[in-house]
């Protein structure tokens, strides 16, 4: 076992409603591999409130699923190095035993796959694998969980509940598929649901009426929602609070109207514009971001970004390559840049908008 | 070796382990086992006993003792215990222990010698008329197992039923000297209640059978397991097969097919009316199914019952030969000896026709390359004759110096082709397609091409050499055989393979040798009365066959096995070529 | 289910047939003349003929075919025996009737067989999934190599060394013999105990890699992970979900192998003087025995075919994903 507990002391207990219900500090993650230390996310800060969605955005590798399953404790212990903290209603995460973290994923915390083909066990009925859950963790018994697994499934809407609790799930359509998964995370009305590109695998029509239920359960529910998503539209239509990584660090942060409205960082702008939109110029082509991301063994120096961002010339001093920049302000929107304040604002409206439409 | 019998041998080899001998005569001897190997091999010691020698009981093994049970291991099963089905050898060698025949084979005393004595019957039986009638008389006291008395009316019948259908197996001599070669035809059996008017019982003791024509050695015949007594009452024909009954020191409790075979003591049995048998375990218990290269280790581990086991036909496994051969403490209880088997390489004489041709083969023949190759001084020693030395009669005629040259001569073979003018002649060489036969015929490639011959290997499939090799009219000039007699004399070691009259598809002539003065010569042999003369007749032939240049005497086979420490009186059987039961003892 | 089970039994069916078929053609393919192996050395034509009558050799290889196919309904007259339906023949060699023979040494076979599956399915499986479970560990790693070890052994030669080790030389087990268990139930046990741990430890190391890669790769699954995500505890985790993916994999590989057992058991009996299906096998090959031949050859594909279609069927049991009709 590599996994640190970081030795914080724990906080006074019902120490309040206003208080987020997730609260990440300093979190990072390394694995140790074959070519090198991996530094998946460094030095990560957010908080989630309840009945509040954060989207997390970014590239594969940018560390947002890396992020949530150090939350659950779904990492490999034997190779994950993990510091910081990870606060789940005052409660420590980081160093929690396997025991308790059993107890709270499923029931406080749970979470949402990209692909329920694969995330649901082809070998159980879908009453199975929602009931047992239930049972888990409330200790019903095998009648009471299967009335609990219609009753979720008639919650997420899925028609003739009573006998599609003994389907399989290579027997349910993609849509049905994501919308039995919601019901297995949501059967303990747990506080925090992580959804990892719930829509992703699904068609566009299908993504919209997933997202509507998400966005219904969590309303009836109060839960904390953290949507990890490549898609800012997905984040648009969901969350109230937007995060935007970038080789394992928040580089943008702030609510979906600040961030989508006037996005301070050069990869934000990128994101942005690499986004088709309905109202744009459709003679406008679409940029996507240049380069690939960078290797998480291998950072560049500086702004991890600097190889791909075309701005850095405009920084005084160029410390694009000698220096990372931090997120600041510490509250707020905030974004991890050196460009002043104003030249982002006026790049932004001269060179980004007119692209957006 | 028989070639009906090769035909199983070979296709036992096909299934990867020892092949199974065919044997053809009843008797033992005991083998010199110890220099063997190396010393010129010594004539044979067998003759024809007295009435006297004929009385029981036999001849007592020094310091045994009576009780214990003996164990067998061995791979196969008794194929046949039906006396009248049994041709193979170690069928023959277990059926001492409960069937008895009118004559058989008894040790001298020191073990060196045997003799023709009478077993059921007081002598080896008498003729007046050269051999064409024989006389038997039964001797008193001769019981079956629940005691009846055997008379000269069982063994009428036992003869009479080798005439039956379901007889498919076994020697044919004594129905074709009676009744000819279609001897069915002319006697369907006794099951229908007819009798065979040629053997005659004037009185319950006395026997006499009445041949076509004069056999002088018919008393050895009868000394084949094949003629031994079945009795009218307990026939149960096929079933017979399986679990026969005795007449002998030893009955059969159980017999389960390929599994075993259990034999406790025969109550009714007398050793006073037995010249031949040793009865010293109270029980045998023989099991089947044992590999030799498991007996090998059995017997070299010499554990728990494995301690008195022997084994009638595994011999040494291959790979362990020279480990045997050198450990001193296996010495002990290692058994050498000559099996009645000699290989021959055939010249085909219908393609071959020129003496000289034949001579040039015989003085290149590299008879110490291919004997290396098929296990060295264990798989044989070097034949300089045609009939083997475990017959009778036999002379050594080393005619081509074999064994001053055992690698061969090339260049007196070279002269001999130059004289024939046949330099360059192309040898097709038929092979049995096996891995060492591959390594064997390349080394015949060698000494024959060195010599002058052109060379051209046929490489022959296991399961049809000797259907291929037996066509009159086959393709081939050499190829490999084997023969071993019926009986130690030397009929049935010459005249099946060289009486000229005898080609044909498939049968024994497989060199196709038709000499009209070894004909003669043949049927003259056969006729002689005298053993002793009869013998020195067959190895006259034997020699005349080795001037004519008929084929290539390789080698007189060896045996070599081991048996379990715990038991004393195992001896060689060289007539059959396996271990010897009856003077075996649990110390 | 019961569909499925009808369907391929008549399929079974069809194949067995086509099986006997193709062995009597074989075997009148192979120019050895079995009449002349059982002629003896003085084999007039007559004798030869009324062997070649009385197995039938005289009657052309259709002929031959069907009276042995009709014979398993209605019995038959073999040479003026009678074989009672159902009648596979009679072995001239053996002098018996093939079905007693059949019956006699399946059961050696089935307990070989059988037997040693329990052992290395157990002890297999066993290692493996501790292997899975302590992935790198020093138990991983000693299970690894020493499976990788044992599974390059062969059977002549691990027999005859385990043979030699505990019977031969120190008489510690018994000679390998089979007694059947209603004679005598210990005996039944310690009789086939050397064959089975050496059959068991060459295919125990089979299993245990086997069922460390697939539980492995099971336990990469995300499906095992939304397990883990639900709160599943690890042994839930490992049993219920990781071993579930893995079974269908091991069930599918031991019907095969209880296939290749069958047919090893030629080698695995001659090595330890077993008197099973696999020495029939032998002989019948030996000695040109047309009806034991078929025989054992119809006994080996009829137990190879119902072990796939039980084998189909645990399969679709295990994963309901496959659908059998």
């Amino acid at each position: 076992m590599t996994t640190q507990a970081k030795p914080e002391e724990a906080s006074p207990a019902g120490s309040g409603g206003s208080a987020p219900f997730l609260s990440v500090r300093d979190l990072s993650v390394r694995f140790s591999t074959e070519d090198g230390v991996v530094r998946a996310v460094d030095n990560l800060s957010f908080d989630v409130a309840p009945g509040t969605t954060l989207g997390i955005v970014g590239e594969s590798g940018s560390g947002k699923s890396v992020t949530n399953l150090a939350v659950l404790g779904l990492h490999n212990p034997e190779r994950t190095e993990i510091s910081g903290s990870i606060k789940l209603d005052g409660r420590e995460l980081v160093g929690a035993s396997n025991r308790e973290l059993e107890q709270l994923r499923g029931k406080t915390m749970s979470m949402i796959f990209q692909d329920p083909l694969t995330a649901l066990s082809p070998f159980h009925t879908i009453g199975k694998q929602i009931g047992e859950t239930y049972r888990k963790h409330t200790g019903a018994s095998k009648k009471e969980a299967r009335d609990r697994a219609i009753e979720m499934l008639t919650k997420v809407g899925i028609p003739q509940p009573t006998t599609r609790v003994d389907d399989y799930p290579h027997q349910f359509s993609g849509g049905m598929r994501q919308r039995a998964m919601i019901a297995m995370s949501l059967v303990c009305d747990p506080k925090l649901v992580i959804a990892d590109e719930p829509t992703t695998a699904l068609d566009v029509t299908v993504q919209a009426q997933i997202l509507d239920l998400l966005k219904d359960l969590q309303q009836e529910m109060g839960t904390a929602i953290i949507l990890i998503t490549h898609d800012l539209g997905v984040v648009a239509r969901t969350a109230q609070n937007i995060m935007v990584m970038y080789a394992g660090r928040a580089i943008e942060r702030g609510t979906v109207r600040e961030v989508l409205k006037t996005p301070q960082h050069p990869y934000t702008w990128g994101l942005l514009s690499s986004m088709p939109s309905l109202t744009g110029d459709v003679n406008v082509p679409l940029t996507p971001v240049r380069g690939t991301p960078p290797s998480l063994i291998n950072l560049p120096t500086g702004c991890p970004f600097n190889p791909r961002c075309d701005f850095r010339e405009q920084v005084i001093g160029g410390g694009c390559t000698s220096e990372r920049p931090a997120l600041s302000p510490e509250t707020g929107h905030a974004a991890a840049c050196h460009l002043k304040a104003a030249q982002r604002q006026d790049i932004f409206i001269d060179q980004i908008k007119p692209r957006l439409g | 070796m028989s070639s009906r019998n090769m035909r199983l041998a070979a296709a036992i080899l096909v299934a990867g382990a020892l092949t199974v001998t065919t044997a053809c005569s009843s008797g033992h001897s005991n083998s010199d086992s110890a220099s063997a190997s190396k010393s010129p091999v010594a004539a044979t010691a067998i003759s024809v006993g007295t009435a006297a020698d004929s009385k029981g009981p036999a001849v007592a093994e020094p310091g045994a003792k009576k009780g214990g049970t003996v164990n067998m291991i061995d791979r196969d099963d008794f194929s046949h215990l039906d006396p009248a089905q049994v041709y193979m050898n170690y069928n023959s060698e277990v059926s001492l222990l409960f069937t008895r025949q009118l004559t058989g084979y008894k040790y001298s005393a020191d073990g060196s010698s045997q003799k023709l004595v009478g077993d059921l019957a007081t002598d080896t039986g008498t003729t007046t008329d050269g051999g064409k009638t024989w006389k038997f008389t039964l001797k008193d006291g001769v019981k079956w197992q629940d005691g009846t008395p055997i008379t000269s009316g069982d063994v009428k019948y036992s003869i009479e039923r080798t005439y039956a259908s379901f007889i498919k197996s076994g020697p044919t001599y004594i129905q074709s000297w009676i009744s000819g070669d279609k001897y069915r035809d002319a006697y369907p059996g006794p099951m229908g209640g007819q009798e065979l008017g040629a053997i005659a019982t004037p009185d319950d003791k006395t026997v006499v059978i009445t041949f076509a024509d004069v056999h002088p050695d018919a008393n050895f015949t009868l000394a084949m397991t094949g003629y031994g007594i079945v009795p009218k009452a307990h026939d149960t024909k096929e079933e017979y097969d399986k679990k026969p009954f005795s007449s002998g020191p030893y009955q059969i409790v159980e017999h389960v097919t390929d599994k075993s075979l259990d034999l406790e003591r025969n109550p009714n049995w007398d050793p006073a009316t037995d010249p031949i048998r040793n009865a010293y375990p109270d029980k045998w218990h023989m099991e089947f199914g044992v590999q030799a290269q498991q007996s090998t280790e059995r017997f070299m581990a010499d554990n728990g019952p494995d301690k008195t086991a022997f084994s009638f036909h595994n011999q040494v496994h291959t790979t362990y030969i020279d480990q045997v051969k050198a450990d001193e403490k296996l010495k002990p209880r290692t058994l050498q000896g000559l099996t009645p088997y000699v290989d021959y390489y055939y010249i085909n004489n219908t393609r071959i026709k020129d003496q000289k041709v034949r001579e040039a083969l015989i003085r290149a023949f590299p008879h110490q390359q291919t004997r290396q190759l098929q296990g060295g001084t264990s798989y044989g020693d070097y034949a300089t004759s045609y009939m083997s030395p475990t017959v009778l009669g036999y002379e050594a005629n080393d005619l081509y110096d074999v064994l001053k040259k055992p690698e061969g001569d090339p260049e007196a073979a070279k002269k001999l082709l130059t004289e024939a003018n046949a330099v360059g002649q192309t040898i097709v060489y038929a092979y049995n397609n096996t891995p060492v036969q591959q390594k064997v015929t390349e080394a015949i490639r060698d000494a024959l091409e060195k010599a002058g011959f052109k060379f051209v290997p046929k490489p022959l499939d296991s399961k049809t050499y000797y259907d291929q090799t037996g066509l009159v009219n086959n393709e081939y000039d050499l190829y490999w055989g084997g023969w071993g007699a019926d009986w130690p004399t030397g009929y049935t070691s010459i005249q099946p393979v060289w009486d000229g009259r005898t080609i044909a598809d498939g049968a024994s002539n497989y060199a196709h040798f038709n000499d009209p003065e070894i004909n003669t010569a043949i049927d003259a042999a056969a006729k002689i009365a005298d053993p002793i003369a009869q013998g020195k007749a067959w190895a006259a032939i034997d020699k005349q066959l080795q001037q004519k240049a008929a084929s290539i005497p390789d080698v007189y086979q060896r045996s070599i096995s081991l048996y379990g420490s715990g038991l004393g009186g195992v001896k060689f059987d060289s007539l059959f070529g396996l271990q010897f039961p009856l003077n075996i003892y649990v110390k | 289910m019961l569909r499925f089970l009808v369907r391929r039994s008549l399929g079974a069916l069809v194949i067995l047939v086509i099986v006997s078929m193709v062995t009597y053609a074989l075997f009148f393919a192979i120019p050895a003349d079995p009449a002349r192996l059982y002629c003896g050395k003085t084999c007039s034509p007559e004798n030869l003929a009324l062997i070649k009558h009385a197995m039938g050799f005289d009657q052309s290889t259709p002929v031959q075919y069907w009276h042995w196919l009709s014979g398993i309904f209605t019995g038959q007259i073999i040479d003026g025996k009678n074989c009672a339906a159902p009648c596979f023949g009679y072995s001239f060699a053996k002098q018996e009737m093939v079905g007693g023979i059949l019956l006699d040494r399946f059961p050696t076979t089935l307990s070989l067989t059988i037997g040693s599956a329990i052992i290395f399915l157990i002890f297999g499986i066993g290692t493996g999934m501790l292997a899975a479970h302590k992935q790198g560990k020093a138990v991983d790693k000693i299970a690894s190599s020493a499976s990788l070890l044992a599974s390059s052994m062969q059977i002549y030669v691990a027999g005859p060394l385990a043979l030699w080790a505990l019977v031969y030389s120190t008489d510690l087990m018994k000679q390998p013999a089979y007694v059947p268990f209603t004679e005598d139930p210990i005996g039944s046990i310690t009789g086939m105990l050397v064959p089975w741990i050496v059959l068991s430890l060459i295919w125990t190391a089979n299993y245990t890699r086997m069922t460390r890669s697939s539980m492995v790769e099971q336990l990469s699954e995300d499906y095992v992970r939304t397990a883990r995500a639900k709160g599943m505890s690890g042994s839930s985790v490992f049993l219920r979900y990781a071993w579930r993916g893995a079974m269908g994999t091991i069930v599918t590989v031991f019907g095969i192998d209880l296939g290749v057992l069958l047919g090893g058991a030629i080698i695995t009996e001659t090595t330890f003087s077993l008197h099973g299906l696999g020495e029939l096998a032998i002989h019948s090959f030996r000695d040109s025995d047309l009806s034991l031949l078929v025989g054992v050859t119809m006994v080996a594909a009829t137990l190879i075919v119902a072990f796939n279609i039980v084998v189909d069927a645990a399969y679709a049991l295990i994963d309901p994903r496959i659908r059998l009709a």
